[in-house]
């Protein structure tokens, strides 16, 4: 099975936040909550300026996970780390836990009501039946289940944002880095596919 | 902001027109100064084209960059690091307080609450119950007004319901969830979630009062020193002897100032934190609330079950005192004496109390 990932290219991503909109258009996405952003470094610097495109990266040891009160997130076959709307009870510790400031509260409500966290599926929906209509209105589009790739990646511009098999994304942008001479540095990587403990069992798919 | 950046774009186009002068006299430079990120990025970039260093170096730091996306922390792209007590090592500040959360917090607050339990009830089951000596002379005298008892009580309740969904919140995962399934159990979750926050403000409104009525009370005296002393509460709890005291002993008072008080501020001020998390607190400010806000609640809920105990099976007849408001003289000799001694025969008895009511139960006269 493929291990789902993003990469983001630093020396590629011009900050056209079409990701974003893509993500944002593809899977109707709550008022107030953008699943995906693109954050620049040295802005307007000459030749200091970074950006990165950064949502959920669907860590292998995922502090969301690990943190939930009722166990509401599950990892899928293709290492994809998703939540059951169902269960959350809203208490925003995943969205203390994350790295990235994946999870986020809904903003919509008065007085800052809260309501179901909300974060990136890697277009891959929820527990709901695939490309059902309530698996929409909760988590968005499933396009994996179509066959197809998460829409911020697909829609990249300059194919700074990766997103798809681990090791496929991985040799594309070393292939990258061997004829550019530059740019190594694979954002996040570190933090969310991490090294891991020595002799540890990679991360299992919760049966549900 | 927009015109600082714009500033430091200027300054750094400058820079790279005045760049090749500036290499030709580098005897100019000072030994000392220390290059700014963006400096040290434009020498790197010189030296080594590619080398993107010291920009992943900024952005481990946590700081904020910029975002055309709305919202508090969006343009933070990683936590930065950070340790909590007893962690040897930095790591994303989300990661180290899941793992505080998850290690420290969860085993040793959770095995402090039952090893507390288990001592209670060893100690009950071993020397029993404190005992009056004498019988009771079934002439009450009022030791807690309605107007108490009600702020007593509410209390406690709204204290019991926080202390219990808090516990499902954190201890629920590794204890019910695997007897009663996810989908109950979130069920049962969700509502102790709104309940804590919801009974959350009436349970502080119900301490402002009880800290008010009850202050005078509980100011220190200096029969309460012998509360410190750890031979005589043993004595007290194992055999029974009299310590004496006013309307509330040392003990209580203690329960007072360090529970009631102390633990209640930590309470509300980290509770008040994580109960709004759309105003402007960051994800640190929220991490660390919390961390005070559940070590808080393992001491209060620990502290709790001493009061509870005490108030019901540990002390004899002390329960019917907050329950009924009346308590016996023997009672209250027994127990508080100088309170005995001062309101002994007293129509209005008690801190703040007012007159006895004509109906209350077997209500005598002293001659």
């Amino acid at each position: 099975m493929a291990r789902m990932k993003f990469l983001c290219d630093a020396e590629r991503c011009i900050e056209c936040n079409g990701c974003v909109t893509a993500c944002k258009q593809e899977n109707e996405v709550p008022w107030g909550v953008n699943r995906r952003r693109v954050v620049t470094i040295n802005d307007g610097v000459v030749g200091a300026e970074k950006s990165i495109s950064v949502a959920c990266m669907h860590c292998s040891d995922a502090p969301c996970m690990a943190v939930c009160p009722v166990d509401c997130f599950y990892r899928t076959e293709d290492g994809v780390v998703l939540h059951d709307k169902d269960l959350c009870i809203g208490c925003g510790y995943c969205f203390y836990a994350c790295p990235f400031g994946a999870p986020q509260f809904p903003q919509a409500g008065a007085f800052g009501l809260r309501g179901k966290m909300d974060k990136c599926t890697f277009c891959a929906g929820g527990p709901e039946p695939d490309r059902s209509e309530a698996e929409f209105q909760k988590y968005g589009r499933n396009r994996l289940a179509e066959g197809k790739l998460p829409a911020c990646a697909e829609m990249c511009s300059t194919k700074a944002l990766l997103g798809g098999d681990g090791d496929v994304i991985a040799d594309i942008y070393r292939d990258r880095v061997l004829r550019r001479g530059k740019g190594s540095e694979v954002w996040g990587w570190g933090t969310a596919y991490g090294p891991g403990k020595p002799g540890a069992a990679p991360a299992q798919p919760r049966k549900s | 902001m927009q015109g600082i950046t714009r500033l430091i774009a200027a300054f750094s186009a400058a820079a790279l027109i005045a760049g090749p002068a500036a290499a030709q006299a580098p005897a100019e430079q000072k030994a000392d100064e220390v290059p700014s990120p963006q400096q040290a990025e434009r020498e790197r970039a010189a030296a080594q084209p590619g080398n993107n260093a010291p920009v992943w170096k900024e952005v481990r730091s946590g700081q904020p960059n910029y975002t055309s996306i709305p919202g508090r922390e969006t343009d933070v792209l990683i936590q930065p690091g950070a340790r909590f007590p007893g962690q040897s090592h930095f790591s994303t500040a989300g990661e180290a307080w899941r793992q505080f959360r998850n290690g420290v917090v969860t085993f040793y607050g959770g095995w402090l609450v039952v090893l507390v339990l288990v001592a209670i009830l060893a100690f009950y089951f071993a020397k029993g119950p404190v005992k009056l000596h004498e019988p009771p002379t079934g002439r009450l005298m009022l030791r807690f007004t309605d107007f108490e008892r009600i702020v007593h009580w509410s209390t406690a309740i709204s204290f019991c319901i926080l202390a219990v969904s808090g516990l499902v919140m954190l201890f629920g995962k590794h204890l019910l969830l695997p007897l009663i399934g996810a989908t109950l159990f979130a069920w049962l979750t969700m509502l102790g979630k709104n309940l804590h926050n919801f009974v959350a403000p009436f349970f502080i409104v119900s301490v402002v009062v009880m800290v008010i009525i009850w202050l005078r009370d509980n100011l220190p005296r200096a029969v309460d020193l012998q509360w410190l002393n750890p031979a005589k509460v043993w004595g007290f709890f194992a055999h029974s002897e009299h310590i004496p005291s006013g309307r509330f002993n040392g003990g209580e008072k203690i329960w007072f100032w360090a529970g009631v008080l102390g633990l209640s501020i930590v309470m509300a001020w980290s509770g008040l934190v994580l109960l709004f998390p759309n105003f402007d607190q960051t994800r640190a400010a929220m991490q660390d609330a919390w961390v005070w806000h559940a070590s808080a609640a393992m001491l209060y809920i620990c502290a709790s079950l001493g009061h509870i105990y005490m108030g019901t099976i540990g002390v004899e007849g002390a329960y019917g005192n907050m329950r009924n408001g009346y308590t016996d003289e023997t009672w209250a000799k027994e127990h508080h004496e100088l309170w005995y001694l001062e309101h002994k025969g007293d129509r209005r008895v008690g801190g703040t109390g007012g007159a006895v009511p004509a109906g209350a139960p077997h209500m005598k006269e002293n001659a």
